[in-house]
C-alpha cells in the first residue's frame, strides 16, 4: 500500500524537544524555590541541569542523533534557552532611527519561553545492585496542548559491574528509542487518519455586550451563541469530533477537537492548518450575520487557540 | 468426534511449525551498536548449510514483520513494517528480496564463530535445527523499506 498523502503541500510538522522531567531536576537539586502568595513553589532549573549534568547531555545527544536520523531533528532546550536570552538582550538594545523601542506587551514577555509541540519528558537513574550498576529509564512523549501521552517507554537495563555508566546509558537509549518511535508513528498515523487533536477556548472581553447565552436566529431557529458554535464545530471538525467539556455564560472549553491536517484555500490550493487557522475560520463565521461579532484569535502554538469575543 | 493420540497431535504441530513461514524463533542476547540489533535465531533445513540460510532469512524477516522480543538488557523492538499482512500485499517484492542470494543478505552479519555446534545444532527428523548469532543492520534495513515505499517514514506527510 503506497501511503497517499498530499504531494504538493505538507502538514505542519510538530516541533519535538527533550526536556528533563520535573522529578529528575528536583531530585538532583536542579530547581529554584520561591514564594508565591504565601505558598512555596519549586520549579526546575533546566539551564543549570543542562550546564552541569554530563549524563543528561549524553542521553539528549544520543536521542537527538536518533531522531535526526528519522527525519525529526529535535529542538535543543539548552540552545533555545540561550537564544531566548540573547533575543531578549538584543530586543532591549534595539532602537529605530527615530529612537523608538521595540513594542513588547506583557503577554509577549510571558510567551518568551522554550516551546515545543511534543515534549519528550525524560527521566533516568543509575541504580545499584550490590557491585553492579544498571539504568532505570523512563521516556514519555507528551502532546504539549492536550497533555496526552502519545508515546512512552520505560524499563531497566542489564546490571553490570564492568560496563561504565555512560555505556549503560547509551545502551538504554539505543534499546528504547525504536519502541518510542513506533509509538510516535502510531500517533502520526492517527493524526492523518482522524485529524489533529487541538484545544479551543472561547472567552469574552469584559467590554463585550453579548455573552454565550445571547440568542440568535440561525437558519430559522433561535439558539444561544454557544449552541451556534457547537453546530459550526459539528460541520467543521473532522468527523464532527469534539468535546465541549465546560461552558458558562462567559467561557466555553472545547477539547479533543479534531481538525483536518490540510484544507483548500480560496484558490483551491491545499494548505496545512493548525489550531489558529481553524479558530480563524470560526472568527470569520461569527463576524458575519446574524452574529456580527468582533473577535480576537489568540494562538498558543500548533495545538491550542483561544477565541475572545467582543473586540480585537 | 474424531480423537487424536497425544503423539499424533504433537507430530502434526511440529510439522506445521517446521513449515510455517511465520515461525521465527528469536532470543535476544544484548543491545547492539548504533543502528543494529543482535540476537540468536534458529533455522531449519535438510543440511546444516540450508538451516543457516533459513536462519538468516528468519532473522531479517523477524525484524521486518514480527519485531524482536525483549531480554538480556534489551527492550522489545517493534517490527519495521507496521502495516498488517504486508508480506501478502507486497508478495512480489519480498519474493525477490528473500530469493537465494537476495538483497536481504546485505543487512545481516553472522557473528557465530564457525558452524553451530553443541546445543545450537540439533538433529531433527527432517534435517537440522541450528541457531546462529546475528547482527542485523536494523536502521539500514528500515531505510531501504522506506525508500521502497514498503514502510512509512516517521516524518512522511510533514
Amino acid at each position: 500500500m503506497v501511503f497517499s498523502l498530499a504531494s504538493f503541500s505538507q502538514a505542519k510538522k510538530p516541533i519535538i524537544m527533550v526536556v528533563p522531567s520535573d522529578q529528575y531536576c528536583i531530585s538532583r537539586g536542579y530547581a529554584n524555590t520561591y514564594e508565591n502568595q504565601g505558598m512555596k513553589q519549586t520549579v526546575p532549573d533546566y539551564k543549570r541541569a543542562l550546564q552541569t549534568d554530563p549524563d543528561l547531555r549524553l542521553v539528549i545527544t544520543k536521542m537527538s542523533q536518533i531522531m535526526a536520523d528519522r527525519g525529526f531533528p529535535l529542538k535543543d532546550l539548552e540552545q533555545e534557552l540561550k537564544n531566548l536570552e540573547q533575543e531578549g538582550a538584543e530586543m532591549a538594545m534595539m532602537t529605530s532611527k527615530s529612537g523608538a523601542d521595540i513594542a513588547e506587551s506583557p503577554i509577549d514577555k510571558l510567551k518568551r519561553t522554550a516551546k515545543a509541540d511534543i515534549i519528550m519528558d525524560l527521566d533516568f537513574t543509575i541504580q545499584r545492585r550490590g557491585p553492579q550498576k544498571y539504568i532505570s529509564f523512563n521516556l514519555k512523549g507528551l502532546d504539549a496542548y492536550t497533555a496526552k501521552q502519545v508515546s512512552g517507554v520505560a524499563g531497566a537495563g542489564n546490571p553490570s559491574a564492568a560496563t561504565a555508566p555512560e555505556i549503560l546509558l547509551e545502551e538504554a537509549v539505543l534499546s528504547q528509542m525504536d519502541a518510542f518511535n513506533a509509538g510516535l508513528m502510531r500517533h502520526f498515523e492517527d493524526l492523518f487518519a482522524n485529524g489533529r487533536e487541538v484545544k479551543m477556548l472561547v472567552k469574552m472581553w469584559s467590554s463585550a455586550t453579548e455573552d454565550l447565552e445571547t440568542e440568535y436566529d440561525v437558519n430559522g431557529e433561535t439558539i444561544e451563541l454557544v449552541e451556534a458554535i457547537d453546530k459550526w464545530m459539528d460541520d467543521n471538525c473532522k468527523g464532527g469530533r469534539y468535546s465541549r467539556t465546560d461552558a458558562t455564560a462567559t467561557m466555553a472549553r472545547y477539547e479533543q477537537v479534531r481538525i483536518p491536517m490540510m484544507k483548500a484555500d480560496a484558490k483551491g490550493k491545499e494548505k496545512a492548518i493548525d489550531a489558529r487557522a481553524f479558530v480563524t475560520d470560526l472568527r470569520k463565521y461569527l463576524a458575519g450575520a446574524p452574529f456580527n461579532l468582533t473577535c480576537k484569535v489568540y494562538q498558543r502554538g500548533l495545538g491550542e487557540a483561544w477565541l475572545i469575543i467582543g473586540e480585537k | 468426534m474424531a480423537t487424536y493420540s497425544a503423539d499424533a497431535q504433537s507430530r502434526k504441530e511440529r510439522k506445521i511449525l517446521y513449515n510455517s513461514q511465520y515461525n521465527y524463533e528469536i532470543e535476544p542476547v544484548g543491545v547492539g551498536q548504533d543502528g543494529t540489533k543482535v540476537f540468536k535465531v534458529w533455522g531449519y533445513g535438510k543440511e546444516v548449510g540450508d538451516a543457516i540460510i533459513n536462519a538468516k532469512e528468519a532473522a531479517v524477516a523477524a525484524c521486518l514483520f514480527k519485531g524482536l522480543p525483549g531480554g538480556a538488557g534489551s527492550a522489545p523492538t517493534p517490527a519495521i513494517i507496521s502495516e498488517p499482512n504486508a508480506e501478502v500485499t507486497h508478495a512480489a517484492y519480498f519474493e525477490k528480496f528473500f530469493e537465494i542470494g537476495g538483497k536481504y543478505l546485505q543487512y545481516i552479519a553472522v557473528t557465530t564463530d564457525g558452524e553451530p555446534s553443541g546445543q545450537d545444532r540439533l538433529k531433527i527428523k527432517k534435517g537440522y535445527k541450528v541457531a546462529i548469532y546475528v547482527q542485523v543492520m536494523y536502521d539500514a534495513l528500515r531505510k531501504q523499506m522506506e525508500a521502497d515505499n514498503i514502510a512509512r517514514r516517521l516524518d512522511s506527510g510533514f
